[in-house]
């Protein structure tokens, strides 16, 4: 999907920290991340459990808030604040769109919307009305479909939550051939929507979880581990009906896993994140052919091989931080070594990995 | 049995002759079958109430209790009742049932006897359970309206937390006993001075009680799906919260509703409780008292009538709080 990709990105994660608690029971479980993603491409953030992949996730969907750093959507603020010195920039380019939309002859809202933004910028602060604007634009489906369905409401009821929210029809006649429509697009029946959460089985839930999001015609989805609670026959099910609404509707995803051969399958770049510091980005063949950073050759040897002698003979990469780096002298950080790819290193390792790379 | 397995060895010589192209063969799938379900549709109330009905306990209460209701209700409406009719005649003061009988004539009214100034205690027993069966409807509905609203409002907002619970520690350390009492004495003692008083810090209790089960269920997953659709908290509250909260709304409402029977006998009994003119079963056994063992009928008849009144309330709200409960519904 690599040609559909538009050069300035949707979703700008930049120097995001992510802190819980206060003061002596601080916690900071992501540090430093930044990463961009473009329209129309499926970025895969894999890790390990308490790695910080849902936390950053959820950031984007604004459940957590960012300590330091921002999150902006397209060119928007959506989290944090942007330091002092990188708000001229941002300031500029919504006033290049403020011209374009003045021009235009009934542009009278979006000049307000983006009036708003600008002022947003200045003040670091989220009206209500932007927020609404953040919510339905971005939509997230979550990892256990048992979780997070309503188990008193039924499917009609959990499928048009948003269109009500948001009244996002004309009457209760487009309500209804909405959500029949989507339903039947998430290969469920129009029958099922009298019925209760607890009568399907685990990959018609999430099918329900992901009509909920799709509904809503967002722009950008959170998948939160979306395949990991279910079945494995039932995973490629729920991963074509995601290729599905991207190609038809022109969707962008972060998408949150740890199974690799689903990785591979499902997206355009990956980010790999390690102890809340992301420590390789790059597209997708281009890590598996070249996994630089010792962690993300660790994830790649862990990988199954579906033959049981070669796998009984694999040799298992093990990742020791406190033996691979040596950081007391040269403090590292995320470097772009050509090719897209970015890797965490100190300046000795990233030349190193130049050159394996070169 | 014995023909059954001779025709199956029958049938498998037959089979046996066929070739394999005849026995099997291929299936179309077939994607919306597989969809499809075919369990009968479930609705919540539906099952509730069948499972309540199911048990014959439930119907014997409800009729005990719908006679009760009907005779507090009715009766004094059709024998209108004036407790202070024979207060001139000494002797007719804590008559036994065949005393009263014997002086008055056979008579519904003197069936449980005369009380302290000659009132018919069987008349008085059923004025009163109107009076008591009132209170206790009147006071639940408010408290539990307040607490759960409240409540469930409490545990979703933070700032509002933390006042309230400020507001709760120092109200909940005073006895609820004295609150009541020293209300009773501001605004007087009818009946609806004695409901504001039962109500005024009654439903902080509750509040408290389900601000903390809002809390259990507050940052589940999928009241996180609701905040990622952008609903707001009235209707996260009302679909997402309360239903799960319908069995231990039951429950407490089956403590709530015997409850102020109870409150109303006690404080009538120790003399801040409802007014003299106001009929109340609390005032009977209080009167009453001094006697329990010299005259029995005045004593124990609303003593009876009472805890009738609060076990049945008790026992049946019990069992629909049981019947609410969807783990009972397979």
């Amino acid at each position: 999907m690599a040609n559909k990709k538009s050069s300035t990105p949707i979703l700008k994660i930049k120097n995001v920290d992510i802190v819980f608690g206060r003061g002596r029971k601080e916690f900071k479980a992501v540090s430093d991340a930044s990463f961009d993603i473009y329209k129309g491409e499926t970025v895969s953030l894999v890790g390990e459990s308490g790695s910080g992949k849902t936390t950053i996730g959820r950031a984007v969907v604004r459940i957590n808030p960012v300590r330091k750093g921002y999150i902006t959507f397209d060119n928007r603020l959506i989290n944090g604040k942007i330091p002092e010195e990188e708000k001229g920039q941002f300031i500029k380019a919504l006033e290049e769109e403020l011209e374009i939309a003045s021009s235009m002859p009934d542009g009278g809202a979006k000049v307000a919307e983006i009036k708003a933004a600008i002022n947003t910028v200045k003040t670091g602060k989220i009206t209500f009305k932007q927020s609404r604007d953040i919510v339905r634009k971005i939509q997230m489906i979550f990892q256990d479909p048992a979780a997070s369905l309503n188990e008193r409401a039924t499917i009609e009821y959990i499928i048009s939550e948003g269109l009500n929210n948001f009244h996002l029809y004309k009457d209760e006649k487009d309500r209804i051939a909405k959500i029949e429509k989507i339903i039947t697009d998430v290969g469920l029946l129009p029958e099922h929507l009298t019925r209760y959460p607890h009568e399907f089985s685990g990959g018609q839930r999430q099918r329900v979880g992901l009509a909920r999001s799709i509904v809503m015609e967002p722009e950008f989805i959170v998948a939160d581990e979306p395949i990991s609670a279910l079945d494995v026959s039932i995973r490629a099910q729920v991963l074509n009906l995601l290729k599905k609404f991207q190609s038809e509707r022109g969707l962008t995803y972060l998408f949150i896993a740890h199974d690799l051969s689903i990785v591979r399958f499902i997206s355009d770049r990956i980010v790999v994140i390690h102890h809340g510091k992301i420590v390789e980005i790059a597209e997708t063949e281009e890590l598996f052919e070249h996994p630089l950073h010792p962690y993300t050759k660790s994830l790649m040897s862990a990988i199954p091989i579906p033959d049981p002698i070669l796998e009984k003979n694999k040799e298992l990469f093990v990742y020791e931080p406190d033996k691979c780096h040596d950081y007391s002298v040269h403090k590292p950080s995320l470097v772009d070594i050509g090719n897209g790819h970015f890797v965490y290193g100190n300046e000795e390792e990233i030349a190193n990995y130049k050159k394996i790379r070169g | 049995m014995a023909e059954a397995i001779v025709k199956q060895a029958f049938d498998l010589e037959k089979v046996s002759s066929q070739s394999e192209n005849d026995l099997f063969y291929f299936v179309e799938s077939d994607s919306v079958s597989s969809e499809k379900i075919t369990a009968l549709r479930y609705s919540y109330w539906k099952s509730v109430f069948r499972i309540f009905f199911k048990k014959k306990i439930n119907w014997f209460l409800l009729g005990l209790f719908a006679f009760i209701l009907l005779m507090s209700i009715f009766f004094p409406l059709i024998f209108p009742y004036d407790e202070m009719e024979n207060v001139i005649n000494t002797d007719s003061y804590f008559l036994s049932p065949a005393v009263a009988m014997s002086k008055y004539g056979v008579s519904l009214k003197w069936l449980l006897g005369t009380g302290p100034v000659g009132n018919s205690i069987f008349y008085g027993v059923w004025a009163s359970a109107a009076t008591s069966i009132a209170l206790s409807f009147v006071c639940a509905t408010i408290n539990m309206a307040l607490g759960i609203v409240i409540g469930a409002v409490w545990g979703y907002n933070k700032t509002l937390d933390s006042i309230l619970n400020v507001v709760y520690n120092i109200i909940a350390d005073v006895p609820y006993i004295l609150i009541v009492s020293v209300m009773v004495y501001i605004i007087g003692s009818g009946f609806f001075p004695f409901v504001i008083a039962l109500t005024i810090t009654g439903w902080l209790g509750i509040a408290y009680f389900f601000r903390t089960q809002v809390l259990i269920i507050r940052d589940r997953e999928y009241n996180l799906a609701s905040r990622c659709l952008g609903t707001p908290i009235l209707t996260v509250v009302k679909h997402n919260i309360l239903p799960f909260l319908t069995s231990v709304i039951m429950t407490i409402l089956a403590t709530e509703l015997p409850g102020y029977i109870s409150y109303e006998v006690f404080l009538s009994y120790i003399g801040i409780g409802l007014s003299a003119e106001t009929p109340s079963l609390g005032q009977m056994i209080e009167r009453a008292q001094t006697g329990f063992i010299s005259y029995p009928w005045a004593f124990w008849a609303p003593v009876t009538v009472a805890s009738a009144i609060t076990v049945i309330l008790y026992v049946l709200g019990q069992n629909l709080a049981d019947a609410s409960d969807p783990r009972t519904h397979m």
